[in-house]
């Protein structure tokens, strides 16, 4: 066994700001070496976890321990945060912030500028750092040029140096497309086999980590730790999905085939895993009847007729048509900066296409402004502080239409009828600072509909959420689009999102329309998952060790998966 | 997002770019002082020239210069206009009492040769310190500028604040744009055709809210990183693009040190001694 690096005992943590411990009574042990994911859902008290480890608890955060926490030896509450950053590096997750330099280069030498290290000996730091996660070539780049998987591999090379141990990633793939997070998990594995280093990784998103092997996860809950232990262990149990996360989808559809999971049996590697007890079952459950899902959809409402777009020389969007109907759920996928953000703003009007043209109900809508678009087609931002500028929700929500000057009888009903159909109607007259993320979503949604468009668009609406706000805000829009009819577009890097909620992908590559098809088809088809950056899922993986026809069997899965959420499991027979 | 800037995060690769933050700097502090003391004609002009030829060496994007330039000149010479309305005689002050009309109006409006010259002197004056100016932001990046201020004894979290902010206003200039854009959709009218200027500034002030929000968000984010990456740690630090000093800054660090004593030296002889006329007039 070799020695710990960090060393949790009866450790509790409680903020100054709060009234009751974030952490409680934690007892954990991390030995030099090991890669351990911490999993749990949002405010489960992992990123404050990582945070007694890195010292931005206490000594930024201010706050209260209790317990010992030892980090490489020395107990961190008597410890510096400069001291621990010697031995901790962490990655944080908001990668456009933490890049403090003006080029990579600058970037990666920052904590050396500031250990006064004289630049002659910082040079060849600089250079093997950037080497181990190959971004050699882009020392003379500023950031505004970077992707934001190449953002992260900076701030990678940046807290490597010297004799840092342990690395931590907090919430990596949070802003990365499928492809992208694939490539960071392949990082940190390449780092810690090639570097010898200890690797924490904190994340919700377990499928996608168990991409490459992990020692050891430890789920979090409320503060405490419900599970530390083997991947294969956990993955058998009904531990996820009692503590909100979401399971990887071989397992689901493993589990709704009756498959009795057991610990020794390698199931954290899809690749791996012996499927031979579980192939009958498998290939039964394939067969099973399910109700084909058939959305309701109407006569076409949004016609794109060989658009193309250029904001200087080059086009963003190159002769592009789709249409949309009414009633549908429509993702748009594809790689960061492959059109689909730009389309959406052609489609909302906040720019224009430089030839063809885009028609609503019929009729070419490109000639009117913003605001008259606006009661058309309704956009909904990614972040919603970047849309909320009243106190009362009620004051949010009635914005628009008191900026168009409607009469109060007009705006009251209008109002009351978008907030009842967001479910917020009994906090209306709630301050906006005082709802949770999910809810202030909700609100920006509501101050959206509140002008009756026939369309929304919805950029990543659930980027850094876990799987229990996921789920809330997606089957809260999944009823807007059955109970009221709306048709709802989805801008996403989430395949599960797109498989589990959408009818239709059109996927975005290099300013094209690679594919406008069902989200299976498009999810099994390799050379339409190569040009967008996508991933295949778990699932087209399992079917093709199965000898299933990928296509089909995701369609199934689908189905049954949407039986099982409308109407509950089905009884085994 | 692209750079609208005039500045340049990369260093380029003429002769000035090279140098180091700490000669531009220190160069540059001086040659203010340089132009500021004098209304000397013998001093201003050599620099005026260099000024030229400097700029033109760092080959700039004259495109994006050439706005600069005209507006420069041109509210320059829209200041020495009002100086001579202001006064039409001012020049016979500064150039020893004479008073030599070239042309005459009326009986208050007059140029005189001394007036003439004098405003020349200013103009020029005037658009070789902007040219200076200029020659310098092309040369530095915000980087070396943080280096080169901390070569002369300002405290390193100041010095942060010039490559920080630089860094972080691109992103700002971009959080700005989408939320202007989401309240854009929801009504609120920033089209100068179609709003009145108060109206337009009250709406505008609805885009703080959010903006300030989430700066203070990112605010938070980027000292964490910097924090934990030890920023702070150490009483001094170095710096990354702050490169060995090569042949070029010895040369010129030669030169600004000469250049320092004679401005100490004409400081000191013009102050103490006081002539009886105030600038160098050749035809008195």
């Amino acid at each position: 066994m070799s020695t710990p690096i960090v060393e949790f005992r009866n450790f509790s943590f409680r903020y100054k700001t709060q009234t009751s411990p974030t952490l409680h009574d934690i007892n954990l042990t991390i030995r030099k070496g090991e890669k351990v994911l911490v999993l749990g859902p949002s405010g489960s008290g992992k990123s404050t976890l990582a945070n007694c480890i890195n010292g931005l608890n206490p000594f930024s955060y201010d706050g209260e321990i209790t317990g010992s926490c030892k980090v490489a030896g020395m107990e961190t509450k008597n410890a510096s945060i400069f001291a621990l950053s010697k031995v901790v590096g962490t990655v944080l997750q908001d990668s456009d912030a933490q890049f403090v330099g003006l080029s990579v280069g600058e970037d990666i030498a920052f904590a050396l500028e500031n250990q006064g290290i004289p630049r002659k000996e910082m040079l060849p730091m600089v250079d093997q750092a950037a080497r181990i996660v190959g971004m050699e070539d882009f020392l003379l780049h500023v950031p505004y040029d970077l992707s934001g998987g190449q953002k992260q591999k900076v701030a990678l090379a940046g807290v490597m140096h010297g004799d840092v141990e342990l690395l931590i990633f907090d919430e990596p793939l949070a802003s990365l497309d499928p492809r992208m997070g694939m490539t960071a998990v392949e990082l940190i594995d390449r780092i810690h086999r090639e570097q010898n280093k200890t690797i924490l990784i904190i994340e919700h998103r377990l499928e996608d980590v168990l991409h490459r092997h992990v020692d050891r996860i430890v789920l979090m809950n409320e503060g405490r730790i419900v599970y530390d232990g083997e991947p294969d262990r956990l993955l058998a149990s009904d531990l996820l999905t009692r503590h909100g996360i979401r399971e990887p989808l071989y397992i689901m559809a493993m589990k709704y085939a009756g498959c009795e999971l057991e610990p020794g049996q390698k199931l954290s590697d899809i690749h791996e895993l012996d499927l031979s007890p579980f192939e009958e079952k498998l290939k039964k459950q394939h067969l099973a009847k399910v109700d084909k899902y058939v959305p309701k959809i109407g006569e076409e409402i949004l016609k794109v007729e060989n658009v193309t777009f250029a904001y200087g020389k080059d086009p963003v969007l190159k002769d592009v048509s789709f249409t949309i109907k009414r009633g549908e759920k429509v993702a748009f996928v594809g790689k960061n900066g492959a059109g689909k953000s730009t389309m959406a703003k052609l489609i909302c009007g906040i720019e224009r296409p430089r030839e063809g043209r885009i028609m609503l109900n019929g009729a070419d809508y490109t000639s009117l402004s913003i605001k008259e678009i606006a009661e058309k087609v309704g956009y909904v931002m990614q972040n919603p502080n970047q849309m909320l500028v009243k106190d009362m929700i009620k004051d949010e929500v009635e914005l628009a239409m008191l900026l168009r000057g409607r009469s109060r009888k007009e705006i009251d009903e209008a109002v009351k009828k978008a907030l009842k159909m967001c479910g917020l109607w009994p906090m209306r007259n709630w301050p906006v600072s005082a709802v949770s993320y999910g809810q202030k979503k909700r609100v920006t949604i509501a101050s959206i509909l509140v002008l009756q468009p026939d369309i929304i668009i919805l950029d990543e609406p659930t980027a850094g959420q876990d799987f229990r706000h996921y789920t809330e805000i997606m089957e809260f829009l999944d009823e807007l689009n059955r109970e009221y009819g709306i048709t709802i577009v989805f801008i996403t890097h989430d395949m599960h999102l797109a498989i589990q909620y959408t009818d239709r992908a059109v996927v975005f590559a290099e300013g094209e329309v690679v594919a406008d098809d069902s989200v299976y088809k498009v999810l099994s088809d390799d050379q339409v998952i190569n040009r967008a950056n996508l991933k295949q899922t778990s699932l087209y993986t399992l079917a093709m060790r199965l000898g299933i026809e990928p296509e089909a069997y995701i369609e199934h899965f689908i189905n049954y998966e949407r039986m099982v959420r409308d109407h509950g499991k089905p009884a085994a027979d | 997002m692209e750079n609208r800037l005039l500045i340049n995060l990369i260093p380029g690769d003429t002769f000035l770019h090279r140098l180091t933050g700490k000669t531009k700097v220190r160069t540059f502090i001086i040659l203010l002082v340089y132009i500021i003391m004098s209304f000397d004609i013998r001093l201003i002009m050599p620099l005026f020239i260099l000024s030229i030829i400097g700029l033109v060496s760092l080959r700039p994007n004259w495109k994006k210069v050439k706005y600069f330039i005209i507006v420069i000149t041109v509210v320059n010479l829209l200041n020495i206009v009002l100086f001579w309305l202001a006064d039409p005689d001012i020049g016979s002050y500064w150039c020893g009492g004479g008073n030599t009309v070239l042309v005459s109006l009326t009986e208050r409006l007059f140029l005189s040769a001394e007036t003439l010259w004098y405003l020349s002197v200013r103009f020029i004056k005037m658009i070789t310190s902007f040219m200076v100016s200029l020659v310098f932001i092309l040369s530095i990046t915000p980087s070396e500028m943080a280096a080169g201020l901390y070569s002369i004894k300002v405290p390193y979290k100041i010095c942060t604040i010039f490559s920080i902010a630089f860094r972080y206003i691109p992103d700002i200039a971009r959080d700005y744009n989408n939320i202007k854009v989401s309240l854009q959709t929801r009504g609120v009218e920033l089209d100068p055709k179609k709003a009145s200027l108060k109206s337009r500034l009250k709406q505008n002030a609805l885009i703080l809210v959010p903006l300030i929000i989430t700066s203070f968000e990112r605010v938070g984010n980027i000292s964490n990183a910097m924090d934990l990456r030890g920023y702070g740690r150490g009483k001094t630090r170095t710096y990354y693009s702050e490169h060995e000093e090569l042949k070029a800054d010895k040369v010129f660090k030669a030169i600004y040190i000469i250049l320092l004593l004679f401005c100490a030296y004409w400081i000191i002889t013009q102050n103490i001694m006081p002539q009886d006329f105030r600038m160098w007039y050749p035809f008195v």
